[in-house]
């Protein structure tokens, strides 16, 4: 191995120890705060398996979110179940929604791809709204977060925030670890090249559409999940879940964390979220902020931050003459 | 009351409703046809034609001036965005632009809220719009007719600009062919800011006649682009005729659709769109290209 992959491997290592050991480092307060930013981490990297790596700007990602999110407190609440069948449950309904809701809106890319997530998005959210009598409306629906029950151990309380702080961490790394894979398997680099050229890859022989479909019923999937555990950490879950503004909110963090990278999303959804915590108790105007480091970035960074990092990093540390850099890409 | 009776009060509901979104989605996809950009700040524009209007109505208390002054700051403001902003993202591709003027609606809905509040505002109209008269059998407010007068005049006043003039036929072929328009030597960037200007003119116009009619209220813009986005999907990205007949006909779905079914009105207009979607791809008078 080089020593730039020692590098990594060292840095993945430090990074996993301190997220274990973070209950011991910060308090209860910080830690609520970083469960939000682990959970938006997941949404933003689901959401990124279509923008950045498939290319497809979608306006509707909350759709599978909310989806989620009702999901899970609604089985908590009417159907008992127990923590991680609800969470599944979550990721499996927004899958369903991908596959139904992928079948008309990937037939055709580009802004119609923008129009029609939008427009979709609009729809499940007036079936939310008007479904009152499942939904609860605008007033919504609660239920307690449930234990966690192992097979041929026993059920973990889920009520203290540290066993909630490691059940989630759990379940986002799996997830990370999945869709960190899913870019090398064959799928994975199929998604990567319809966004570099759709039509070689349809001279090829590739099924294009279905392709598509399948990559947003992966995104759907993990969107889902992400709601579902959001819907399990506020116990309540309500139309705010599932409308324009979270739709926008990780295409937001997804942009200024860069879609370029695999690790940008998350860094994007940790940022804002941590900016969101501080300003919004110092200023009430914290969403013209986030609006203008928003179009800031699209005019200057289109990379985003993590874009603007590896640039710093070349700049600094050299980059070798000839090396492709990433952050580059997309400028000409 | 039998359904009967309200029809023709609901469906004439639902042409005053249709007029004003055409006003606002007919530069919206001329903007798309020419630029490719889905202006994603186009309601934004319209709502701010609503509260500048309210401003300048309660500085001089003249409503026939807002519906001068407004509109054209809308339109220099739409042409700032376009020049200062817009251009510089351009060569990045559409997606950059679609991004950009998102978030320019995202910031001017923020600003309004800043700068008027988030309350509703209303909007006091002159007394020669104020009252109602007897039409179709009941007392029918004035103010709507005079929105539907408006769309109409400035609609017809469109199509004979674009269909009978030279500068019409110079945006209709950048819409058709922009290269070849490039390449017969007529500055189209310039071509872009002008309709730029135009369709954000016209939205502040919808705005201003709007805003009384459908509140002035910070989700003003929210409200009507998810309408907004089914007329362009509808009629076809950057069709002026198809954006004519499905704002008219999602008039006619939201109006007669809460005459019918209330409860599920809202859902007619996706149902139109999913079904346009599956027989016309590319909607009812969309060409693929």
């Amino acid at each position: 191995m080089t020593s730039s992959a020692w590098l990594k491997w060292l840095l993945l290592a430090a990074g996993l120890a301190v997220l274990a050991a973070m209950p011991w480092l910060v308090g209860e307060y910080p830690l609520n705060l970083i469960i939000t930013m682990i959970i938006y981490s997941l949404f933003a990297l689901s959401y990124n398996v279509l923008f950045g790596q498939a290319g497809l700007l979608s306006f509707g990602h909350a759709a599978y979110f909310g989806l989620g999110a009702y999901t899970s407190v609604l089985l908590f609440k009417d159907l008992g179940f127990s923590l991680l069948p609800g969470i599944l449950g979550a990721g499996l309904a927004g899958g369903l929604l991908g596959v139904l809701l992928g079948l008309f809106v990937v037939r055709l890319g580009g802004t119609y791809f923008a129009l029609l997530t939008l427009a979709f998005n609009a729809l499940i959210y007036a079936g939310a709204e008007k479904w009152r009598g499942l939904t609860g409306g605008e007033d919504g629906v609660a239920a307690m977060r449930p234990d966690l029950h192992i097979p041929f151990y026993g059920d973990v309380g889920m009520f203290s925030t540290v066993h909630w702080y490691y059940f989630v961490l759990i379940v986002v790394l799996l997830s990370t670890w999945f869709c960190w894979h899913f870019t090398r398997t064959p799928l994975g680099r199929l998604n990567e090249c319809l966004r570099e050229n759709e039509d070689r890859a349809r001279f090829i022989g590739y099924n294009v559409y279905m392709s598509k479909v399948a990559v947003n019923v992966i995104s759907a999937f993990f969107a889902g999940l992400a709601g579902g555990m959001a819907g399990a950490f506020q116990e309540f879950v309500t139309v705010t879940f599932i409308n324009l503004d979270k739709a926008t909110d990780v295409l937001i963090m997804t942009f200024v964390g860069g879609s370029g990278t695999f690790w940008g999303p998350i860094l994007g959804a940790c940022f804002l979220t941590y900016l969101n915590q501080v300003l919004s108790d110092l200023t009430e105007h914290w969403t013209l902020i986030q609006g203008i480091i928003f179009v800031l970035l699209v005019m200057y960074a289109p990379q985003g931050l993590s874009g603007l990092l590896i640039s710093l990093k070349d700049r600094f540390w050299g980059a070798r003459a000839g090396k492709l850099n990433p952050a580059a890409k997309g400028e000409g | 009351m039998n359904i009967l009776a309200e029809l023709p009060v609901q469906a004439l509901h639902g042409l005053v409703y249709g007029m004003l979104l055409f006003l606002v989605a007919s530069g919206l996809t001329l903007i798309f046809g020419m630029m490719g950009v889905l202006n994603f700040a186009h309601g934004a524009l319209y709502m701010l034609g609503a509260y500048f209007s309210y401003t300048i109505l309660q500085l001089t208390g003249q409503f026939w001036l807002c519906l001068l002054v407004a509109p054209l700051v809308v339109a220099l403001a739409g042409i700032l965005i376009e020049r200062f902003c817009l251009r510089k993202v351009h060569s990045y591709g559409h997606a950059h632009e679609l991004l950009l003027t998102f978030g320019m609606a995202y910031i001017i809905e923020e600003l309004v809220k800043i700068f008027w509040g988030n309350e509703p505002l209303r909007v006091v109209l002159p007394s020669l719009l104020a009252g109602s008269i007897p039409l179709l059998g009941i007392e029918y407010p004035v103010y709507r007719l005079f929105i539907l007068g408006v769309s109409i005049v400035v609609f017809i006043i469109m199509f004979f600009v674009l269909y009978k003039t030279r500068a019409g036929i110079i945006v209709r072929a950048s819409v058709a062919n922009k290269r070849m328009v490039d390449a017969l030597g007529f500055n189209v960037p310039l071509v872009f800011l002008v309709l730029f200007g135009m369709g954000a003119w016209l939205a502040g116009l919808a705005g201003v006649i709007g805003g009384p009619y459908l509140i002035t209220n910070p989700a003003m813009a929210s409200t009507i682009i998810i309408d907004l986005f089914v007329v362009v999907v509808v009629g076809g990205l950057g069709s002026i005729q198809g954006a004519l007949i499905a704002s008219l006909l999602i008039g006619q779905l939201q109006s007669i659709g809460i005459l019918i079914l209330p409860q599920f009105a809202i859902f007619f207009e996706f149902l139109l769109m999913a079904l346009v979607l599956i027989f016309r791809p590319h909607g009812l008078m969309g060409e693929s290209k």
